[in-house]
């Protein structure tokens, strides 16, 4: 390694981490700019028709859970009034008022966005004890049941109560003897009541939730779950099947601890519905408008003032180095041929309007197709620059036959054709060809095969969208990438295939 | 173990391909000074200014329109070469024996009509086998008439001597020889044998066709061990006066035996190839430091570099 270049590298590093920092810790930016999917948006939309006098209308909002946060939230409340109260680890939004009209409607809004910050439903219970509706003797009954399990590792414990409540369940109805008392409770307290009970008693901690499946879609219900407390974390149980859920992540609680997810005093709910949606271009915009409000000069210099088709462009743009750098650790690290130095980028971004397969297809039809017209072509004895220039003609009749099928066909894929950097394409043909004539067919399919790796990689990569992100809010991130380059140019020992090649060198002198 | 793999090799003195590029070429050899061996025409009145015989050029076709001439020009030359002038790895090459009715004999016993011939050279000019596709000149040159000595290994083609020089210091050498694989070229990736050359004695030693050790000639059956090349002592110092000739640090030069003049020059190579370390079954990387670490009066003349070298890097 020679130092001057060793110096390069670690200055454009330094000055990256630098800016970044500085962006992190004055600017605020987040360090992991979240990628889309894990954005959701609640809409929660509620028309009531009001009763005499003052209607109240309560409901639960997303808690801190799982690692979610609500990061932005929006109400519309018409002529009633809004209230946000507290209520133990819940939030509740409040509407009250007192209006003739039918048909109120209310509306919230929030986005709920991952973090890394540990949330409240991840933290274990305050008070214990059991605060639910049973009579005392009713709990003296499940207490007698369970007294001899409370020695037990916790998940021991949970066992042999969801074992009792099966059995339970599966009891006639008329029976007698213990499991007969309990079922009787059952039928007037209600299963998930008694389950309750009986895990609390055994010194469980349990609550009831209601909320919501964490997914695509409308519901008009809310589901309900129990949270058990098992020593390190909140488990999830659904009450139905007697079963854990295995990816809690997947509820998003509104209510807990028996509070009523949705509660209206004094009139007729005609419509509820909560709304979950997956947020693609919001997380974009959430960093865009904290940015393009900030008068900071790093802030004022951001991509994100550029127009929003230009920041597209970019997007992919600030991955293309990435690209190149593989291509480098392939060619000098590995020594694994491409056709030309660039050629495989291109190709990637190409793909980003056909899509790969099509893309490959088309790029491996047209090549085949170039190379069977550039081989008779050769018997015509044509001068390099007009030869050339035929075969681009042919690349571009290619694409036009390609287009017009596609119409007719309906594949908008087949009519982005023109896209493929036509040039770069006419330039493989020919090499392609005398690497055939020089190397031979192995030679050609390997560089090929190797060209067409590094072209799906590259096109991975400058389509990973979480990677987007990072290196869009972050663009002194291509300071690292040059770095890593100038690194590798710094790379004077062997080629992995070096090792294949001189394998049968045994040294003699 | 691919460590390990990487560690065998750097214990042989293995150089590589990234390490020749950006200690020896970069390091070594100005761009600024490329077309002196890039471009045979500059190469050739180099050597001559520095009487290292070349093959005597007959005739440069600079020009499509001078083509039509060339029948006049050569009336008297029955038998010449067609190169490139910046042609690379044996392309382009036309080695013309004689005429007959239908058009020139080639070596190789082909016939070439005078209309292929004539598209050729203008394939030539329009920089078809030229190394950046600029346009390009054609030189006509004298033919070799191969030494006898390789008679019994080389597949027809012209064998030709390669030795690595750095600093002025011959460093290793090898005689490539053509099969019928090669199409009668004299490069190791199309398929000619490398044999590497004792420095100081100027024997063959072991032998490389495709990457794979051999002891005979795969055509011809012959023992590529042992052969005696002839002007070694010439060819070694001619060698040693590149880089005097053209300022290049690390280069190739490539000799061919005249069966009359002995050995000429027929071209230089500011990016030598590697494959010569399997054809010697020794690694370039060691020598080099060796050059480097040599002490200063051994550079003053070309003879005393090539004593050094056959000295150091002989048996």
């Amino acid at each position: 390694m020679k130092r001057p270049a060793l110096f390069l590298a670690a200055l454009l590093f330094l000055i990256a981490a630098a800016i970044m920092t500085y962006r992190i810790l004055k600017l605020g930016y987040p360090l992991f700019p979240m990628a889309a999917g894990q954005v959701w948006r609640l809409e929660i939309e509620a028309s009531i028709d009001p009763g005499p006098g003052e209607s109240r209308l309560s409901l639960g909002l997303p808690l801190p859970h799982k690692g979610k946060v609500v990061i932005e939230e929006s109400i519309a409340s018409g002529p009633y009034s809004f209230t946000l109260l507290s209520q133990g680890p819940n939030r509740m939004a409040i509407w009250s008022g007192d209006s003739k009209e039918e048909n109120q409607e209310f509306h919230y809004r929030a986005t709920l966005v991952s973090s890394a910050r540990k949330s409240l439903s991840d933290q274990p219970p305050k008070e214990s004890g059991y605060a639910g509706i049973l009579a005392k003797e009713d709990l003296k009954v499940l207490g007698d049941r369970i007294v001899s399990w409370k020695n037990l590792k916790p998940d021991r414990r949970l066992e042999k109560i969801l074992d009792l409540s099966r059995q339970v369940a599966d009891l006639s109805p008329s029976s007698s003897g213990p499991l007969g008392k309990i079922k009787e409770m059952e039928k007037r307290y209600g299963h998930t009541e008694i389950l309750l009970a009986l895990l609390n008693e055994s010194d469980l901690p349990a609550r009831k939730v209601e909320g919501l499946w964490l997914e695509e879609g409308i519901q008009t219900k809310l589901v309900q779950w129990i949270e058990i407390w098992m020593a390190k974390s909140w488990e999830a149980l659904n009450p139905e099947t007697g079963q854990l859920f295995k990816n809690p992540a997947q509820l998003l609680p509104l209510a807990i601890g028996g509070v009523p997810g949705v509660r209206l005093d004094n009139g007729r709910l005609t419509d509820l519905r909560w709304t979950l949606t997956r947020q693609v271009v919001r997380q974009w915009k959430l960093l865009f408008e904290r940015i393009i409000q900030s008068n900071q000069f790093l802030n004022r210099w951001s991509l994100f003032h550029l127009p929003e088709n230009f920041q597209q462009t970019f997007r992919f743009l600030l991955l293309v180095p990435i690209g190149a750098l593989m291509i480098s650790i392939l060619r000098n690290i590995f020594g694994f041929p491409t056709f030309g130095i660039f050629m495989p980028v291109l190709m990637a971004l190409a793909f980003r309007s056909t899509g790969l397969l099509y893309g490959i297809s088309i790029f491996a039809g047209v090549l085949l197709i170039g190379y069977l017209v550039r081989r008779s072509l050769d018997k015509l004895h044509l001068l390099l620059v007009p030869r050339m220039s035929l075969l681009l003609t042919l690349v571009i009749c290619c694409f036009t036959l390609l287009a017009l099928v596609g119409n007719k066909l309906g594949l908008r894929e087949f009519m982005s054709v023109g896209l493929i950097p036509f040039v770069i394409l006419t330039m493989t043909i020919e090499r392609f060809f005398v690497v055939i004539e020089e190397d031979g067919l192995r030679r050609a399919l390997m560089t090929s095969a190797g060209s067409t790796a590094v072209s799906v990689i590259a096109y991975q990569v400058v389509n990973w969208e979480r990677l987007q992100m990072l290196f869009f809010v972050y663009p002194e991130l291509m300071l690292v990438v040059a770095a890593l380059q100038v690194l590798i140019g710094q790379y004077t020992g062997y080629r992995v295939s070096e090792l294949f090649r001189f394998r049968n060198l045994r040294g003699s002198s | 173990m691919i460590f390990q793999a990487f560690r065998r090799l750097r214990e042989l003195g293995i150089l590589s391909m990234n390490s020749r590029n950006a200690d020896y070429i970069m390091e070594g050899n100005p761009r600024s000074l490329f077309p002196l061996v890039d471009n045979k025409v500059l190469t050739k009145t180099l050597a001559e200014k520095h009487h290292i015989p070349t093959p005597s050029l007959y005739y440069l076709v600079e020009h499509q329109g001078s083509i039509a001439e060339i029948p006049k020009i050569l009336k008297e030359k029955k038998e010449f070469a067609v190169k490139p002038a910046r042609g690379s790895g044996g392309n382009g090459i036309l080695l013309i024996k004689g005429m007959t009715e239908k058009g020139f004999l080639t070596q190789s016993r082909k016939v070439i009509p005078q209309e292929d011939f004539n598209y050729h050279l203008s394939s030539i000019l329009a920089g078809i086998y030229s190394l950046e596709g600029l346009e390009d000149k054609a030189m006509i040159e004298a033919l070799i008439h191969p030494d006898p000595v390789f008679n019994e290994v080389a597949y027809q083609g012209v064998p030709d001597e390669r030795v690595v020089v750095y600093r002025g210091v011959p460093v290793m050498a090898m005689v490539r020889l053509p099969t019928r694989a090669s199409d009668g070229k004299a490069n190791l990736h199309r398929g000619a044998i490398g044999a590497g050359i004792w420095l100081d004695s100027g024997m063959t030693m072991s032998a490389v066709h495709h990457s794979q050790l051999i002891t005979r000639h795969p055509d011809t059956g012959n023992s590529l061990r042992g052969i005696q090349i002839p002007y070694w002592d010439r060819i070694l110092l001619m060698a040693a006066k590149v880089t005097e000739m053209t300022g290049l640090s690390y280069i190739g030069a490539d000799f061919v035996l005249d069966r009359k003049s002995g050995p000429v020059l027929l071209e230089l190579n500011a990016r030598p190839g590697l494959a010569i370390q399997l054809a010697n079954q020794s690694g370039l990387r060691s020598r080099l430091e060796k050059i480097d670490r040599a002490p200063r009066e051994i550079f003053q003349t070309a003879e005393s570099r090539v004593d050094w070298a056959r000295e150091t890097f002989g048996q």
